[in-house]
């Protein structure tokens, strides 16, 4: 199974895929155009919208779920729009190796201090707040962060 | 000024609907979003507009009722309660490329017409596949999988598709099958046997039986030929002169017959209770 996040507000995936009606409104409302329907030949996901953020990362602009006519996508704040939890690798990073001081994922987190805290000042630590945006994993230069989708994180 | 005909203003009605959904996903693109959908969910300027049988199906597997949806497939089931099944005839994109398909049909492949008419008939088929489809639905699916056999929407997703993501949708392989084999048939197949989204809406038409009908009046029909005019125009082989007096399923309201009638004996018309003329028709 491919590892794509659902937009921000998205029910657990099964209440989700019996939810979405395949309108694609929310990725034409999208305008950092994160959001792409799912093409192939699965009818039962193939319309259905994902985010892969190595291309373009949500962020949290909540206009979707706003939208969204059948509340596929809750209209939540973005604080609780679990979309899923990113995981920082600790022995690839810059900053935690000691190269440089790197704060590329921290500096553009849309919930900076929430979701990413720097440890003794210095060191980016995603804490439990993270809505898995998945904006560190775009900005990272190292690709030390994945974002893992809420349906997987078991 | 003359008065545009009937089929003139239904044609620049599909046209204008066909060449929207074409526009729309490339204003969204351009972030303009006071359209936003397709056929499966609009939102126009504000005014939700559903497809029924997506709303059914959502709702059916999630025991819940949302505002807009419901509204917006009440506007569709109302209107087809008011006016019969005018969204197949003047608004579906696929019902044009269909028609089209038909009259390049008539007009190129050799051999008569065959006129068929098979009153009826095309809507038992069509309760069939619609029971097979729900029932395979809401045992095997939790998708409101049966969306992915609505045509129009296809239509407007091809578009959606490809102005969004630059992404070529191989659905339109899907509907350049389906109309080339509607073109060997010489029949409408999809739209009389298969497409279950229109079943619901024939359900709301059959339930209001003052609607919008063609009805026919016999002392004023002056053609005695086998194959009269208005059936031959009818894009769906009926035999328009019967619509009045039986509960049509079929008939989507074109308004093709009444426009060919006009200038032999207007002897069809479009009117909204068919009392008056069931008496003079079995008289």
């Amino acid at each position: 199974m491919s590892k794509f996040l659902r937009p921000p507000g998205a029910r657990p995936e099964k209440e989700f895929l019996a939810r979405c009606l395949q309108c694609g409104q929310c990725a034409q409302v999208c305008i950092f155009d994160c959001i792409r329907m799912r093409t192939g030949f699965d009818p039962f996901v193939s319309g259905t919208p994902e985010i892969s953020p190595r291309n373009a990362p949500c962020e949290l602009c909540m206009r979707c779920s706003a939208i969204c006519p059948s509340d596929a996508l809750e209209d939540v704040p973005r604080e609780e729009s679990k979309m899923g939890y990113a995981k920082l690798d600790r022995d690839k990073c810059y900053t935690w190796k000691g190269f440089i001081i790197c704060r590329s994922c921290y500096e553009r987190c849309p919930l900076k201090s929430t979701a990413m805290v720097l440890e003794k000042g210095i060191y980016p630590a995603i804490t439990d707040g993270c809505v898995g945006c998945g904006v560190c994993e775009h900005v990272c230069p190292e690709k030390a962060i994945i974002t893992v989708p809420t349906r997987f994180v078991t | 000024m003359k008065k545009p005909s009937i089929k003139t203003c239904r044609r620049a009605l599909q046209i204008g609907v066909a060449v929207a959904f074409i526009v729309i996903p490339l204003l969204n693109h351009y972030r303009i979003s006071y359209f936003t959908g397709n056929f499966l969910s609009f939102y126009a300027a504000g005014l939700p507009l559903a497809d029924p049988l997506a709303v059914l199906q959502i709702t059916l597997k999630n025991y819940y009722i949302n505002v807009d949806l419901l509204i917006g497939a009440g506007i569709a089931l109302g209107l087809a309660a008011a006016l019969g099944t005018v969204f197949c005839s003047w608004v579906c994109p696929f019902g044009l490329l269909s028609e089209w398909s038909q009259s390049l049909s008539r007009r190129l492949l050799p051999g008569a017409d065959k006129g068929m008419s098979v009153r009826g008939r095309g809507f038992r088929i069509k309760i069939i596949l619609f029971a097979l489809g729900l029932a395979g639905f809401l045992l095997f699916s939790t998708t409101p999988v049966l969306n992915q056999l609505s045509l129009p929407a296809w239509y407007s997703r091809i578009f959606q598709f490809y102005f969004e993501q630059w992404h070529i949708s191989l659905a339109i392989l899907f509907l350049l099958a389906i109309l080339s084999v509607e073109f060997l048939a010489r029949q409408r197949l999809w739209c009389r046997y298969v497409c279950p989204q229109s079943f619901l809406i024939i359900a709301a038409k059959l339930i209001n039986p003052s609607r919008l009908k063609v009805g026919f009046q016999q002392d004023k029909c002056l053609s005695n030929k086998p194959m009269r005019p208005c059936q031959k125009v009818c894009s769906l082989s009926l035999d328009p002169k019967t619509l009045g007096e039986t509960v049509d399923t079929e008939c989507t309201n074109c308004g093709d017959c009444v426009v060919v009638c006009k200038k032999i004996g207007q002897a069809l018309v479009f009117q909204f209770s068919s009392s008056k003329v069931k008496a003079k028709g079995s008289g």
